[in-house]
């Protein structure tokens, strides 16, 4: 029986890698506008630019790897299938390469045509992935903390996606909103509930099974997703009501909660029962330990508001969530799929009579040590870059051009090792 | 390993993918006719579910208190 190893409706390999090969490029763009613009890109949190750069990290790097990657994972740690897998992740990530670049170029030109395009491309886009994956992963019953958090987080992201295209059509439109809470909204609801509780729900599955540490306790498990989310109502109806004793205690809770997580998470991989600290195990590190920081930022703001009136506190925030946090463990799960995946088609391919290539020969351990070396670079380029922008935001722009790029790399030439062993093996698989 | 629920247990924890996969289908080979095998994870393994399926086996999954999942399978 040992040759059904084949998952027999896994979406077909270029589904998801799709999206890790562009993803990275949309990071190498935040880089090059970081390395263009300089110190200005980290003055305030609404120039155009810091915008601008702010979504080619959260949508153009971390949303473009999430969706792909769901496509991929939810049969694995669901049971859900969506249907059509192919279809589906090439509509969207069609609609994720324009509705960005759309969207940053309506920020960076201040041109409503823009926004109206980026509204409507990632509306239509966001609706596909929702209604496809979201039909396959809500037709499946909640048997495990993983399945009730992912439905959570999707109905997060509707949230997230409802908001953005809502912002977007009022700068276009020239809509009369709070749009300040608006955008507090927004980033608390696509850095906290949807990304925060996606991760969560994946850590649950990828932290025993890819650094081979204890599980996450049963019960915490099961109710961690459902605190996260009802802090983040808790939290929008304190902004909406303009409650500021309510929103920061719902800051306080969200970061506590955040840190109880990050903390218990780093406690897990110090028990693994892996010698060897490999690339996923030290970005996990740096992820955990930056949201740490992180989320220290964002309590020490709730019990005292006037931290925040330092200037650099924003964007220092922002950076180490998105690019210290989220985008470390994102290239930390990355980097055990992709060789993962390729080997799992190269043995459907050998149909049993040709051994798949050892995972290494796709993409060897040491040059993701080497691209992860310069993500840590690129960070701590970025957290100086926060600080003191006139002296580092230059140099830390040209670090994560260079990561990314190498990122990219990485990637590209998985899938044309993938691609070489595929053609080798289909013609030794003849009968 | 000895556990209530089946004489034959494949404690699959610390293993890597796809070693668990590949140790329960080796398992199921060698299970006698009314047999049962208990398989340990830390997580559900829903393909190994559609394989079972497809290949006339049943299973009953629970998760206890430390995070482990106890997924008992038998020959339908």
């Amino acid at each position: 029986m040992q040759a059904l190893l084949s998952f027999d409706r896994a979406p077909p390999f270029a589904a998801p890698l799709r999206f890790f090969i562009t993803a990275p490029l949309f990071a190498l763009l935040a880089g090059v506008l970081l390395l263009v613009e300089g110190p200005g890109v980290l003055a305030s949190r609404w120039t155009p630019a810091a915008l601008a750069a702010t979504h080619l990290i959260t949508v153009g790097f971390m949303l473009h790897v999430m969706l792909g990657a769901l496509v991929q994972i939810l049969p694995v740690v669901a049971g859900a299938n969506v249907a059509r897998p192919l279809l589906v992740a090439t509509v969207v990530h069609g609609g994720l390469v324009l509705g960005t670049l759309a969207l940053v170029a309506g920020f960076l030109a201040a041109a409503p045509g823009f926004f109206l395009a980026a509204a409507a491309v990632l509306a239509g886009t966001a609706l596909v992935f929702l209604a496809s994956a979201g039909t396959a992963l809500f037709g499946v019953p909640t048997t495990s903390p993983t399945i009730g958090g992912l439905k959570l987080a999707f109905i997060a992201l509707a949230v997230v996606v409802g908001l953005g295209v809502t912002l977007v059509l009022a700068l276009a439109l020239g809509w009369s909103l709070p749009l300040v809470d608006l955008v507090d909204l927004h980033a608390g609801w696509g850095l906290g509930a949807w990304a925060g509780i996606l991760l969560a729900s994946l850590a649950y599955v990828v932290v025993p099974m890819f650094q081979l540490t204890p599980g996450y306790p049963a019960r915490p498990s099961w109710w961690f997703p459902w605190a996260l989310f009802a802090v983040l109502v808790l939290w929008s109806l304190a902004v909406a009501g303009a409650a500021p004793l309510l929103v920061r205690a719902a800051e306080a809770l969200a970061a506590l909660a955040g840190m109880a997580f990050a903390a218990f998470t780093l406690n897990l991989q110090r028990q693994r029962r892996r010698a060897r600290a490999d690339a996923t195990y030290r970005l996990w590190q740096v992820g955990l330990a930056s949201m740490l920081l992180a989320l220290a930022m964002l309590l020490a703001v709730a019990l005292h508001p006037e931290f925040a009136e330092w200037r650099g506190w924003t964007p220092l925030f922002g950076i180490l969530v998105a690019v210290g946090g989220y985008m470390s463990l994102i290239l930390g799960m990355l980097y055990k799929i992709v060789p993962f995946l390729s080997w799992l088609h190269l043995q459907n391919l050998g149909k049993g009579r040709v051994p798949a290539p050892n995972m290494s020969k796709i993409l060897s351990e040491s040059a993701a040590m080497r691209q992860t070396a310069s993500h840590v670079v690129a960070l701590a380029g970025l957290v100086a870059a926060a600080v003191a922008p006139a002296w580092f935001a230059r140099p830390a722009g040209l670090a994560l051009v260079v990561a990314s790029g190498w990122l990219f790399a990485n990637f590209g030439l998985a899938y044309w090792r993938f691609r070489r062993h595929a053609r080798e093996m289909a013609c030794l698989a003849q009968p | 390993m000895i556990h209530p629920k089946s004489d034959r247990v494949i404690d699959a924890r610390y293993l890597e993918p796809p070693e668990p996969f590949v140790k329960t289908m080796e398992a199921l080979d060698t299970i006698p006719a009314g047999g049962k095998l208990l398989l340990l994870l830390f997580r559900e393994p829903h393909p190994l579910y559609r394989v079972l399926d497809q290949n006339g086996y049943r299973h009953e999954t629970e998760q206890v208190a430390d995070g482990t999942f106890e997924i008992l399978i038998w020959r339908a």
